[in-house]
């Protein structure tokens, strides 16, 4: 009877919260982002994906990953790759290394989405410098098309290498309306970002 | 919206090879209207098709380019019957063609990298072009239906009567994968029909399977994961394994005995103006002994050419273990000693000097390259790595 009574009360948690829901990022307070690599504040209430790709990552969307998929990837060392390989043996994936230089990272997400999305067109835009967490870093952007719908999609992204590891947060939205919609609210997210000490 | 252009292949192209009745004109005829009710569907959804694709964002939209790759096509299977054909080449970095029953020919990037000549390209062109004038994708259609339907009813007996129809259900969709191959070989076998009719050899049609299979392997050892060739195509298999083409091409190209000029220099000569952008997409693949094969196999026709050098030099950089940046600083100076001092060698040489730990170097070469190119997307970025534009800045 006891279990019985246990499974019935572990089958009402279950339907209660169910596993995998995605969990709110309310606007305003600073929020642990990525394990805690980054803490960041939203202007707005973005959806935190709990399905990740990796240790590193985090992922919050607004309408679904989509329409505007805002990225962090935080500390991620030399000798790791931004997101789990999905075969490691066959379709690995390029490593953060040591020698890592800030104008190698644009390079970095293009060959990650190269193999790991299977994404033919990936276009590297403006690169400048620019801040991540008060650090020294860099501002990219790109576009990209996706063969599942192919649709072209904008990406910017903010990185910055710190004690040998990589920051970085990208943000992307089908060109066409999106990108646009969301991109001051991401700006203003970025500019609140601080890496963890 | 673009219907999604890879998700529709699957449906369309390839496959099987029941025997059909005798059509009364081949469909590469001007003017062929489709015969059948099967045939005139598979026509207009192709049609359909056919416009998304023009219109697709995967099209490399190079006037020059797809006319090259017609060319070759002509060439190979005779003007006569590639009138019926347009040519769409999209920007996809893998090896691979396609050809729908309307007569719509698709070709990937990276097809075009890895034939070594017109008459590697053409032979698989040609083989494409023979699904297209043996109706393959009519037949296969034709082919799927029955056997889906017999697969449908086997399930619903087997629901009635409680007997296990597993098996039963197995050996048929095996069945299904074996008109596929025994399609793909009478492709095979037609595509070296015409090889052997044009002034390319026939031989080049086996050489391509045993340059795809060298390449696999040098990828496996890279990676460390076992390198698989077989003479046997699995249960599931679509095709044929890559040996047993390279073989029976190679019997049947003997038998020909035809001979005749390949094309390697006049192809690479006609590819000179997209090879840097093939390249640049196949370094970023990350596939480094795949790669160092491909950029081997290009040189051992050309020479190492500027263009080979700094991909090569791109491939290790991005690798960027210490003794890679040696290699890759090499490389860059090679590549400015043949005369290849494009801006983007000298970015990727300064920047290689710079993560050896050669700064002062290194900014000599990043200087050059914005002087070269001021107005760089990443020019302010650069600008970090030389230390006097970064105060004047």
């Amino acid at each position: 009877m006891i279990v019985r009574g246990a499974c019935a009360a572990l089958l009402v948690l279950a339907l209660t919260t169910p596993a995998g829901a995605h969990k709110l990022v309310e606007p305003g307070s600073p929020e642990k982002v990525a394990d805690g690599a980054f803490r960041a504040t939203s202007g707005t209430t973005w959806n935190r994906l709990q399905q990740s790709e990796g240790k590193y990552q985090e992922v919050w969307t607004i309408d679904g990953h989509k329409l505007n998929r805002l990225a962090f990837y935080g500390g991620v060392p030399a000798g790791k790759p931004l997101v789990k390989e999905r075969d490691k043996k066959r379709d690995p994936l390029p490593k953060v290394t040591e020698s890592m230089l800030l104008p190698d990272v644009p390079n970095l997400v293009e060959r990650t989405y190269r193999t790991q999305y299977d994404i033919p067109i990936f276009n590297i835009g403006k690169q400048e410098p620019a801040t991540l967490g008060g650090k020294e870093g860099i501002r990219f952007e790109y576009t990209y098309v996706d063969p599942g719908d192919e649709v072209e999609r904008r990406g910017e992204a903010y990185a910055a290498i710190e004690g040998g590891k990589l920051y970085l947060v990208t943000f992307e939205a089908p060109s066409l309306h999106y990108f646009a919609r969301d991109a001051a609210e991401v700006r203003s997210i970025v500019k609140s970002v601080t890496l963890r000490p | 919206m673009n219907r999604p252009l890879l998700a529709a292949a699957g449906a369309l192209l390839i496959s099987t090879g029941a025997a059909a009745k005798e059509q009364p004109l081949p469909p590469f005829t001007l003017g062929y209207e489709p015969q059948t009710v099967d045939e005139r569907g598979m026509w207009s959804e192709a049609d359909e098709w056919e416009k998304s694709v023009k219109s697709s964002t995967l099209r490399v939209d190079d006037e020059g380019l797809n006319a090259y790759v017609r060319e070759v096509l002509c060439k190979t299977v005779g003007t006569d019957r590639c009138d019926g054909v347009r040519v769409y080449v999209l920007n996809i970095p893998a090896f691979n063609a396609t050809m729908s029953p309307n007569g719509m020919m698709m070709v990937w990037t990276g097809l075009l990298l890895r034939a070594r000549s017109e008459a590697e390209l053409g032979a698989v062109l040609g083989h494409e072009f023979a699904h297209f004038e043996l109706r393959h994708s009519l037949k296969g259609f034709q082919a799927r239906r029955s056997a889906s339907d017999v697969l449908a009813w086997t399930q619903v007996l087997g629901n009635a009567l409680q007997v296990d129809t597993r098996n039963s259900q197995f050996s048929l969709i095996g069945s299904l994968f074996r008109f596929n191959r025994e399609q793909e070989k009478e492709a095979d076998l037609l595509g070296l029909d015409y090889l052997a009719q044009s002034k390319y050899p026939s031989r080049s049609a086996s050489e391509v399977w045993q340059h795809l299979m060298e390449e696999a392997d040098a990828t496996a050892t890279g990676r460390k994961i076992k390198k698989r060739h077989r003479y046997r195509a699995g249960f599931f298999d679509t095709h044929p394994t890559e040996l047993d083409r390279a073989d029976y091409l190679l019997e049947q190209s003997m038998a020909k005995g035809d001979t005749g000029d390949a094309g390697a220099a006049s192809y690479y000569a006609a590819l000179s103006p997209w090879l840097p952008k093939l390249l640049e997409d196949q370094v970023r693949l990350n596939d480094f002994a795949g790669t160092e094969y491909l950029l081997n196999s290009i040189a051992a026709t050309t020479g190492w050419t500027g263009e080979l050098l700094q991909a090569r030099a791109e491939l290790f950089a991005t690798r960027g273990n210490p003794r890679d940046l040696i290699t890759a600083t090499t490389l860059y100076l090679n590549a400015i000693d043949v005369g290849h001092s494009r801006p983007a060698t000298m970015r990727g040489l300064g920047l290689s000097l710079v993560k050896s730990g050669k700064r002062s170097e290194g900014a000599e070469y990043l200087r050059k390259y914005l002087e070269a190119e001021p107005g760089a997307p990443d020019a302010s970025l650069i600008r970090m790595y030389v230390p006097d534009e970064r105060t004047a800045k």
